[in-house]
């Protein structure tokens, strides 16, 4: 470890594994002996990965309910205020409230905004964008995004202590191991 | 300037944008008031006008009213008020008669056309020209200012010119001047002829009445105008005697408002006239009569004396004609006639187009005599003005005269011999050997250009006059507006001639009438000024009885035989008249009435002849080309393509006249082709001819491409039998054998209006609004087209030339659908207005994206042009396809190009937003006009309806067969509401219940057991 | 005592032994090695079509909507007929990707970014038309509803208005769809290329994605729901547009048979682009190994189902018009088969429904190069089928007088042509700086990706065997 290296703060323990099924038994292992806050990292979603990592049910589906109830009601009352308060036309000799007619402009905006509550809202619950981290600092790390399965134990856990994680990964046959500090 | 013509033509292309110098340079030396007008002027009433008009240069016409008094038609305060339009009674002169008209001035500016009531020539009614002398008015193209040799100098040097060079009364002066029925024109001719000692005047008309009236001499032994009765008849025989359309018949208004009035059917009880047919080509009055026949022109003159021969059998006085054999003697038509006109002896009519010979108008003649219809169907009278003598004959002698060089001066008033008189005269040749030439006329034409001098003509509302109605009632023409270019009337022109000096039209026509009323003359002055006609005068009738000697006269004449090969015929233009209509771009893009063909003449032919030349007589869908033909007859060849015409006779060629104009104007110049050279002395009318392809075609701009209803129900028509018999016969249940789905579970719920439906109708509330409709009696059409101009005047509709209209983009607003069912060879043809429906339940106002298209408080359908955005989709979904889309900006093309930008727009009517490209527009039922009468009802009763017949359409107010019927639905006693109730009437695509407030009534034909009909329709 | 038998997988989704790292490498060098001549040259000829495109809109603005063939009785032609087609086409892509992925079908991994993409350029392309087709078009903003100085709204009742809110929240939620998948492959081109401003530019778009499985686990949530978004979605554009013409009153549009009768066209003609445009890619970046021959195969099965399909719209319009009665259906249908545009129905018929057919035999199945014409042909087929709706119901209507023929000019025909410009254009720069494969997703399909593929002692991957049980057998 170099110098100003050290004069960093630690952000945490990162440690590579060479295939799903080892990172899946690493993350079971962190996570039994009481770390909460580790994360794993691959270059796609591992089936099974989330109950060895126990993590919590996803918020996602509230988010975008939400949004799509704002579009279904939104696009309702706007047409029905602009059909028949604000400018009321004759046309064609329809009635005024023609709801039918209305229907599929009310469906596309209730999908838009769904859509847009799927989308952003699972950026937000990622925390992204978030353009630098930590971890880009490793360059190891690039291969997250290749063929490279990782599990990072971060500084701020409380049960914390850099020995014994390092103990703890080498015990569960990392073939990497490297301290993160924040750039 | 009119005598250099651009290639690029003001409403023809595309882009030409309105600024030029030579106009701003023309303002000033024209209009110097003005110019101080429009500078001093920044006044509320120019900008009101510019506001309201939407026209820039509204300001300037409205210095120019008239400066002598004149008798505002209906009883307003004599000081304008801005926006509201003034009416002013006058008469337009046609040939020798005059039809009496309405002038609606905005601002001063004259902007449309209407009957005058009060006119018998007119009963308000009015025909295609009559509509489209406003665009005549406004033409950029006239003539704008006198020429010497073809250069322009002002009308001081003619008048200088004439009192020198006509000092000399002893020179031969040659008068040739058009037909007029002018009193005052009249005087002054006697005073020249008594002036110049060695004077000739001849009247010159390329479509006269001359033979008729020789007719009568041969027949009577006096020169008269017959005057045929076809209202009072009740069996009627035209032989080739179109006489509802103007082009054929100098009458045509009054004959189509009397014999369509006395064809009117509102109950089983009512009666209606029979009308017989017999001609070459297919006439709107072909289309319009219970029975047609076609023959050959060259045979109708046999089929008459046949006819005549046949009656000598029966009735005393046709002894002449006794034992006359031809191939006609056992024609089954010439017994059925003979039947029918001798059962009807009194009140029938037989008639003989004008330009037959007058042996073939002299046994007519004495056909009518001898059937007792003289004093009841048919009267007799002389004509003031006219010289007894064959003036064809006087006309063909005084040319020759030219030719001889033995004429010093000729003076052309009016007329255009040498684009129309016959080829054989050679009349351009005969100028040359003419001392002095001067020519007055509208354009710098054919004839002006031969001549030394040019003067350009007044329009006939820019100058004083009157004339004589073809019964003999006294008109008067009040000028409308200051002449646009300085022209001179005829009779100013002559009186000029005459002494030298310059004198105004206005003391010409007063001294003449003054001898009318010898006292109190200024008041009489008004109300005829304000009438516009004396109506206690006319000519009166002449008991006519035959001439001593007329079978042994008239055996010579006898003599006759068809045309053995194929006959050309030539008639006048159905839309441009002789040519004088050339420039005028409403009646150029007009369609003609049978062919629908507009911008252009062509060869009709029958099928069969088609065939016989190896042409296609199926006309293909998909492409405009049709094959082009050559043509020879005497020593001259034209070609022009072919058109095949159903119904057309065979081994007979029609072709008209007009077309093939050189250097006259941007519309006129290289449409169509002339086809006077086949025309001579000896051949007026038909001649034989050679036939043959070219191998070349030729793109026609034809509006309508299909031409069968394919058992369509659009029309629906009966036999006046059949229609006592089953009077309902046009309802969609009869129709169908079913009634329209849904109307049964309607009338359960209780809904009258239309079939059930998923959602409770919304539309105009019917209490305070009046709910406005339409009827339109096919059984008076017979598609003159006259609705068509009118709206368009009204309407401020673009012309866009025939690029534009072969692509099927023709912007009128109602358009008239024509129909040929039955055998081809020989069908019934059916005319069919179609205006907007305006819906109910308009299918194009859903699809607008923009709600552009909406439905007014008063059921109207109505267009937002500020809003449309051009998706085309209500066009589509409009199942009538009565919308127009602006392509281009056809409205700046058409109003604000050429050489004086501004003249056109005068035309403009105010109160008609002038559509800007990219837009939709259709018919509005003249909301204008709705507006109106609703404000004024307003303001007189409270109430916003109007009284039943205060507010009419411009193609309403035009009609002169009455067909068209519109008001407040929601008055019970209204005419319209009455003619919806009629059992005759019907809607189009009843089952779509789109509920159009525009309806139909049933077309009803008095059709004679003994022959074979056009078929009752829908035919399935 | 029991016996291990070898069972038989089904084909591998991916060819030859690729891992992951090879797959990273087989996609995403494309993108990292240097620019090819070739490309240059097509993308130079790309953009000679769509200045053709930007040429002739310009030209319409500046002259107006004559320019085109339309006529009176035919208010719509070339515009309308190629927004159709174009949307058709843009269906494959979110079907592909959404209902395939609802389906579980995991061949789609292969073709779906790819075919996102052609969804989404074809959409744009179909977009100019209705916008470009109008009267005024610089006031086309009048159909969203925005306040402006007539404080006037657009009518809600027009279907052509339903329009404009389907295909923009088509384009939008297609466009959203196919980031989302982006982004971690993105990230994986960021951590793999040298210059400097591909590591920015990549860095931002790739939003800093660093594959953790938290993240994943909301991922594939957001992925799972989209995708059922989508799918309601992708089927009612179509429908939709369908109905401009199903809820008209006009003679061969006014009927309920459109809404299933185009999407099933849409997929029918989406699917042919996909097949053209892949079949050359596959090629010439040497992708048969994820692109493989099964895949083509079973696209060609949806080709032909798709085609009988709408053959099946076809005999079902004739039926009911006759059904119902109706003269001016009936007419309409005998004239589109036997009319002035008889020569445009018989190609429709041809090329959609006769071509297809071939499909039924799994040699064609298989063959690269027939499925190429095949798809080429269907496209054709199904831009004359637009066509013969369009043009022939309005040219021959209810009023046999105002019946009108219409013939397209060469302003119809060139932004036709140039909207190709536009399409290849993106198309190109997409093939050039994406990935055009979902790296991410083909990794997770391959075996390895299976934690239960590996030894519990070793770690080492080895396939799984199938424990069967030996049947018993009774002795005699």
């Amino acid at each position: 470890m170099s110098k100003q290296a050290s004069d960093n703060q630690l952000y945490g323990v990162l440690a590579e594994f060479r295939n799903p099924k080892e990172l899946v038994d690493a993350a079971k292992l962190v996570n039994n002996s009481g770390y909460k806050k580790f994360d794993t990292f691959s270059p796609f979603p591992i089936h099974g990965i989330d109950k060895v990592m126990s993590l919590p049910k996803s918020k996602l589906g509230w988010i975008v309910i939400a949004h799509g109830l704002v579009g279904l009601i939104g696009a309702f009352s706007m047409i029905y205020f602009m059909m028949t308060q604000d400018y009321p036309l004759i046309i064609s000799g329809k009635t005024l409230y023609n709801f039918p007619a209305w229907v599929p402009v009310v469906f596309e905006l209730t999908v838009l905004l769904s859509a847009f509550g799927a989308v952003f809202g699972m950026f937000f619950l990622n925390g992204l964008p978030r353009l630098n981290h930590p971890l880009f600092s490793s360059d190891n790390f690039k291969k997250a995004t290749d063929d490279g399965f990782f599990v990072c134990i971060e500084s701020d856990d409380p049960q914390f202590e850099p020995e014994k994680v390092l103990d703890l990964f080498k015990k569960s046959g990392a073939v990497h191991i490297e301290k993160i500090y924040d750039a | 300037m009119s005598d250099q013509p651009k290639q690029t033509t003001y409403w023809k292309s595309l882009n030409e944008l309105a600024q030029n110098k030579e106009y701003e340079k023309f303002v000033q030396r024209e209009f110097p008031e003005d110019a101080t007008e429009l500078t001093d002027q920044v006044s509320r009433r120019s900008f009101l006008r510019v506001m309201g008009a939407s026209i820039a240069l509204a300001g300037f016409a409205s210095c120019r009213k008239p400066v002598q008094k004149i008798m505002p038609y209906s009883r307003q305060p004599e000081d304008m008020v801005q926006g509201v339009p003034l009416f002013y009674a006058t008469s337009m002169p046609f040939q020798d008669t005059v039809t009496g008209l309405v002038v609606e001035n905005n601002d001063g500016r004259p902007t449309k056309l209407e009957g005058n009531n009060e006119h018998p020539s007119s009963g308000g009614g009015t025909n295609i020209y009559n509509q489209g002398a406003i665009l005549n008015l406004y033409d950029p193209d006239r003539s704008h200012s006198p020429k010497r040799n073809g250069e322009n100098v002002s009308l001081s040097d003619f008048i200088s010119f004439s009192a020198e060079h006509f000092s000399n009364r002893d020179q031969r002066v040659l008068f040739i001047s058009e037909a007029t029925s002018s009193p005052t024109q009249n005087r002054l001719k006697q005073q020249a002829l008594r002036t110049f000692t060695n004077a000739e005047w001849v009247t010159y008309e390329p479509f006269s009445e001359n033979n008729a009236v020789e007719g009568t001499q041969l027949a009577f032994g006096q020169r008269l105008r017959t005057v045929n009765h076809y209202g009072q008849a009740d069996v009627i025989v035209a032989l080739d005697d179109d006489f509802v359309s103007p082009h054929r018949h100098q009458n045509s208004v009054e004959n189509a408002y009397r014999v369509s009035a006395n064809r009117k059917v509102t109950s089983v009880d009512d009666t209606m006239s029979r009308i017989y047919s017999i001609e070459n080509n297919f006439t709107a009055t072909g289309s319009y009569a219970d029975h047609r026949l076609r023959l050959k022109t060259s045979e109708i003159e046999g089929f008459t004396y046949a006819l005549a021969s046949r009656l000598s059998e029966s009735v005393n006085g046709l002894s002449a004609y006794n034992g006359i054999e031809n191939e006609f003697s056992d024609h089954e038509w010439v017994n059925t006639l003979a039947e029918d006109l001798l059962s009807n002896r009194g009140s029938s009519v037989v008639s003989i187009g004008k330009e037959y010979k007058p042996a073939a108008q002299a046994a007519v003649a004495a056909i009518n005599l001898a059937l007792g219809n003289n004093g009841n169907t048919v009267t007799y009278h002389e004509l003031p003005y006219r010289e007894n003598r064959d003036e064809n004959q006087a006309f063909s002698d005084a040319v020759r005269e030219m030719q001889n060089g033995a004429v010093d001066t000729v003076v052309l008033i009016g007329t255009n011999p040498v684009f129309t008189a016959p080829a054989d005269l050679n009349f351009a040749e005969a100028l040359e050997n003419t001392g002095t030439k001067v020519h007055l006329s509208d354009y710098f034409d054919e004839t002006s250009r031969n001549c030394d001098w040019h003067v350009n003509h007044a329009h006939f509302l820019e100058m004083w006059g009157d004339g004589l109605s073809y019964t003999g009632q006294r008109s008067v023409i009040q000028p409308q507006i200051l002449p646009l270019y300085d022209g001179l009337s005829e009779i100013e022109f002559i009186n000029t001639i005459i002494t030298g000096e310059e004198s105004t039209g206005y003391d010409l026509v007063r001294e003449t009438w003054q001898s009318y009323y010898p006292s109190d003359f200024d008041s009489q002055w008004e109300r005829i000024l304000h009438d516009g006609i004396e109506p206690d005068s006319g000519f009166g009738d002449v008991n006519v009885s035959l001439a001593a000697d007329f079978d042994s006269a008239i055996q010579p004449e006898l003599s006759y035989e068809p045309v053995s090969g194929i006959e050309i015929t030539i008639k006048p233009d159905s839309t441009l008249f002789d040519g004088r209509f050339a420039n005028n771009g409403w009646l150029q893009e007009l369609p003609d009435p049978m062919t629908k063909i507009s911008w252009d003449n062509v060869a009709m032919m029958s099928p069969k002849t088609a065939e016989s030349l190896g042409i296609n007589p199926e006309r293909s869908f998909s492409s405009r080309e049709v094959p082009v033909v050559r043509i020879s007859g005497g020593n001259s060849t034209i070609e022009i393509a072919a058109w095949v015409l159903p119904g057309h006779a065979d081994d007979s060629i029609t072709l008209t006249t007009g077309y093939g104009r050189r250097n006259i104007g941007r519309i006129a110049d290289g449409v169509g082709v002339d086809t006077y050279p086949l025309r001579t002395t000896s051949a007026m009318l038909y001649q034989p001819g050679e036939v043959s392809t070219t191998g070349q075609s030729y793109d026609i701009a034809c509006v309508q491409d299909h031409h069968s209803l394919e058992g369509r129900d659009m029309i629906r028509s009966a036999s006046l039998e059949g229609y006592k018999e089953h009077p309902d016969f046009a309802t969609y249940k009869n129709v169908h054998g079913y009634e329209v789905p849904g109307m049964e579970e309607a009338r359960e719920e209780g809904n009258e209006h239309g079939p059930i439906s998923l959602f409770t109708e919304t539309y105009g509330s019917y209490d305070d609004q009046p709910q406005w409709g339409m009827s339109i009696d096919l059984n008076s059409c017979f598609g003159c087209g006259v609705c068509t101009i009118a709206c368009q005047a009204e309407n401020n509709i673009p012309v866009i030339g025939k690029r534009e209209v072969s692509r099927r983009r023709i912007m009128h607003w109602i358009r008239i659908d024509r129909y040929f069912e039955g055998d081809e060879d020989n069908p019934g043809a059916y005319h069919q207005p179609v205006p907007c429906m305006h819906c109910e339940l308009a299918p194009c106002e859903q699809v607008c994206p923009v709600a552009a298209t909406t439905h007014s408080e008063d059921g109207v359908n109505q267009m937002t042009y500020n809003r449309c955005i051009g998706t085309r989709y209500c066009q589509n979904n409009c199942p009538f396809k009565v919308r127009r889309f602006n392509f281009f900006n056809y409205s700046k093309e058409f109003v604000a190009t050429g050489d004086d930008p501004e003249i056109i727009q005068m035309a403009m009517n105010p109160d008609v937003t002038v559509r800007f490209r990219g837009v939709i527009e259709k018919c509005t039922y003249c909301a204008q006009r709705l507006n109106r009468g609703k404000i004024n009802a307003k303001i007189a009763t409270g109430s916003r309806k109007p009284v039943d017949g205060a507010v009419q359409t411009a193609c309403q107010q035009a009609c002169p067969s009455n067909a068209i019927t519109f008001g407040d639905i929601t008055d019970q006693d209204s005419v319209i509401s009455q003619d919806k109730r009629n059992e005759r009437s019907y809607v189009l695509l009843e089952e779509m219940n789109v509920r159009p407030r525009t309806s139909y009534m049933a077309k009803i034909r008095n059709s004679n057991p003994e022959l074979v009909s056009p078929p009752d329709l829908p035919s399935h | 005592m029991s016996k291990t038998y070898e069972y038989v997988p089904e084909p591998a989704l991916v060819k030859g032994n690729h891992d992951f790292k090879s797959i990273t490498a087989l996609v995403t060098d494309i993108n990292l090695r240097p620019t090819p001549k070739a490309w240059y040259i097509a993308f130079g000829f790309a953009n000679i079509l769509l200045f053709v495109l930007l040429f002739s809109i310009g030209y319409l603005i500046w002259e107006g909507t004559g320019i085109w063939g339309l006529n009176t009785p035919v208010g719509w032609g070339w515009a309308i007929i190629n927004f159709v087609w174009w949307v058709g086409i843009g269906h494959a892509g979110t079907l592909i990707s959404a209902i395939l992925f609802l389906f579980r079908q995991n061949w789609r991994t292969a073709i779906n970014r790819f075919a996102e993409a052609m969804t989404i350029f074809a959409v744009m392309c179909a977009g100019i038309f209705p916008a470009i087709h109008v009267g005024r078009i610089w006031v086309i903003y009048w159909v969203f509803p925005i306040p402006n100085q007539m404080s006037m709204w657009p009518n809600f009742n027009s279907p052509l208005l339903w329009d404009v809110f389907a295909v923009s929240t088509y384009f939008t939620v297609s466009l959203l769809f196919w980031y989302v998948g982006l982004v971690p492959d993105l990230a994986t081109i960021r951590d793999r290329i040298k210059s400097k401003v591909g590591k920015v530019v990549y860095g931002i778009f790739s939003l800093g994605w660093r594959g953790s499985n938290r993240h994943w686990w909301n991922y594939e949530k957001s992925y799972m729901i989209l995708a059922g978004l989508a799918t309601p979605l992708v089927l009612s554009v179509h429908t939709i547009v369908s109905f401009d013409f199903a809820t008209s009153v006009i003679p061969g549009w006014h009927t309920t048979i459109f809404p299933p009768y185009f999407v099933a066209g849409a997929v029918f003609s989406g699917f042919a682009m996909v097949l053209s445009l892949m079949i050359i890619c596959r090629k010439v970046y040497k992708l048969e190994e994820i692109m493989t021959i099964d895949h083509i195969e079973k696209m060609n099965i949806i080709l032909m189902i798709t085609g009988t399909m709408v053959g099946f719209a076809y005999l079902m319009e004739f039926f009911i018009a006759w059904y119902s009665g109706v003269e001016y259906e009936k007419a309409i249908f005998i004239l589109r088969a036997t009319g002035p545009y008889a020569w445009a129905y018989w190609i429709m018929i041809t090329c959609n429904v006769i071509s297809p057919q071939f499909f039924w035999s799994k040699k064609l199945r298989r063959n690269v190069a027939f499925t190429f014409v095949i798809s080429i042909v269907v496209n054709i087929g199904m831009w004359f089928e637009r066509f013969v709706i369009t043009v022939s119901s309005l040219s021959t209507d209810f009023l046999p007088g105002s019946w009108g023929y219409y013939s397209p000019t060469i302003w119809d025909v060139a932004t036709y042509v140039g909207t190709f410009g536009l399409f290849f254009t993106f198309f190109l720069l997409f093939l050039r700086f994406l990935p055009m494969v979902a790296v991410a997703e083909i990794k997770g399909i391959l075996p390895q990706a299976d934690p239960h593929n590996y030894d519990e002692e070793t770690g080492e991957y080895e396939p799984k065997k199938i424990q069967v049980p030996e049947p018993l057998r009774e002795n005699v």
